[in-house]
């Protein structure tokens, strides 16, 4: 098993920058000219506050791995039909590894980001830096759990990927990432913190711009919400998976 | 002992007279498209399929096109759920129902062996050991670092079969998969086969042509509408299958 997901992550790393001039190199070229770009634009150019900056370029980011990653991943079956109608195959890895090009460009990003703040505004601790590590795997957590129980529901409805990119549109605006939470009335951050992407992108933009670790309950509950959603999304998929298949 | 047993297995597919394959669409029947959704066929695939497979046994399974052939191996391999009846097996199940499943034309042969072996089952380490020896029985040490897309499809193939029968573990179970490359190569591979047998693994295998199934199986079925009519040695079901084509064309020429 794990050769097989090894082989379909290679495979689709190889496919996507095969022939290209930058070969592997866009992998690394793509997040760090956009980390580059915003702060250039929206600290030096429009010369806003840099912590302002920061934390739109990390709720950037990290909206658009979730984006990104899930919308990949609803499609992943359909996409690997020629795979999955002709061999006896583990058919969850196809999701599982969907996301990994995403997962790519967020792990260099997060790097990008860490050094950067490290250098040129404060020393980040291990935890803080293990904290961050820590809500981008819960984030993953969340997607594998979003894409298993979307790929199956999009072989039964096949508009399930519209819809869903309209939520992440409306979502881009409900998530507090070209504005503060703060501004947000009090009594409505609960809701606010139930769209997962918000709780994920708060916690990071505190544990690396603020240098503030969220409390023990916090954590406990971002654990709780990305277990229950893996779990429903896995359980959906074991209950649809096995027919579903037959409609490929 | 007993490799395979296939007990009373039955398979359907509703074909609706409208398909709803969208939220709008389901939204919509709910208000004013009910009634379409009651019609519609029941295609009935297979019903009542029985039969067992000893271990180190060739199994040969023929019939028309639209015979459920195929559907009973997806069944068989895992691919297909039944509507009624179990599959018992006591081996791990290699299936080869297409040749090449899961290659990518935009990557080399030795890229392409570790994708399509590993989808098959076969770990790094034993594909790493095995490469050379998978290229050359397909000839194209060559071109093994030649992408797969400035192939011709007898090259890609070869390479692909080469592959499969690498992968061979425990049951193995063969769609149509003979009428591949040129007579030296198809020689080659019933040579491969032979030793595929020799080395005491259980097959399971659909062909149309009945001098295959004569020739490798030591029992046969033969299907019809979904059923099993005759079942017998490979060179008797070889026979009855000819005899029920003549016999077809006979009717369509009377």
């Amino acid at each position: 098993m794990p050769g097989l997901i090894w082989t379909l992550i290679r495979t689709d790393f190889k496919t996507r920058y095969h022939g290209t001039l930058g070969g592997y190199l866009w992998a690394l070229v793509k997040p760090l000219t956009m980390f580059a770009v915003l702060y250039t634009v929206f600290s030096v150019i429009f010369s806003m506050d840099t912590y302002y900056a920061l934390n739109l370029i990390i709720g950037l980011f990290l909206y658009d791995f979730f984006s990104e990653s899930t919308k990949t991943g609803l499609m992943s079956l359909h996409a690997k039909t020629f795979l999955l109608t002709k061999t006896k195959f583990p058919s969850w890895v196809v999701v599982l590894t969907s996301v990994s090009s995403a997962l790519i460009t967020v792990v260099i990003f997060s790097i990008a980001v860490c050094a950067y703040i490290s250098i040129f505004r404060r020393h980040l601790s291990f935890l803080e830096i293990s904290c961050f590590g820590l809500y981008v795997f819960l984030f993953l957590v969340i997607i594998i759990g979003i894409s298993l129980a979307g790929s199956v529901l999009f072989l039964r409805y096949r508009d399930i990927n519209q819809i869903w990119e309209l939520l992440m549109q409306a979502g881009f605006f409900f998530t507090p990432i070209v504005y503060p939470l703060d501004i947000v009335p009090h009594k409505f951050h609960f809701f606010m913190y139930a769209w997962l992407p918000t709780a994920v992108i708060q916690f990071s933009r505190s544990v690396l711009v603020k240098g503030e670790i969220p409390t023990i309950t916090a954590h406990l509950m971002l654990l709780g919400a990305a277990a229950a959603v893996l779990f429903a999304g896995a359980s959906l998929y074991c209950r649809l998976a096995p027919r579903s298949l037959e409609r490929l | 002992m007993v490799a395979l047993k296939v007990l009373e297995i039955h398979k359907s597919f509703f074909i609706p007279a409208v398909k709803l394959e969208t939220v709008r669409e389901h939204i919509l029947n709910s208000f004013r498209l009910r009634k379409y959704l009651k019609d519609g066929r029941e295609l009935k695939v297979l019903s009542g399929i029985n039969f067992s497979v000893k271990a180190g046994e060739t199994m040969g399974i023929m019939g028309r096109n639209a015979s459920g052939k195929s559907t009973l191996l997806k069944i068989i391999s895992g691919i297909y759920q039944p509507d009624r009846g179990t599959v018992e097996c006591a081996m791990p199940i290699t299936p080869i129902l297409d040749l090449g499943v899961g290659w990518n034309p935009e990557l080399d042969a030795i890229d392409n062996i570790y994708l399509l072996g590993t989808v098959m089952g076969l770990t790094l380490h034993e594909l790493k050991t095995a490469k050379d020896e998978i290229l050359e029985f397909a000839g194209l040490q060559e071109f093994s670092r030649l992408e797969l897309k400035h192939y011709s499809s007898g090259m890609a193939m070869r390479l692909a079969y080469s592959v499969a029968f690498r992968a061979v573990r425990g049951l193995l179970i063969l769609d149509e998969v003979f009428a591949v490359g040129d007579m030296e190569f198809k020689e080659k591979c019933y040579q491969r086969y032979e030793e595929i047998r020799q080395a005491g693994h259980t097959v399971l295998m659909v062909s149309h042509d009945p001098s295959e199934i004569g020739r490798f199986c030591d029992r046969a079925i033969l299907l019809e509408g979904g059923r099993i009519v005759q079942e017998g040695s490979g060179q008797e079901i070889a026979g009855a299958y000819i005899r029920s084509l003549s016999a077809e064309k006979c009717q369509q020429q009377s």
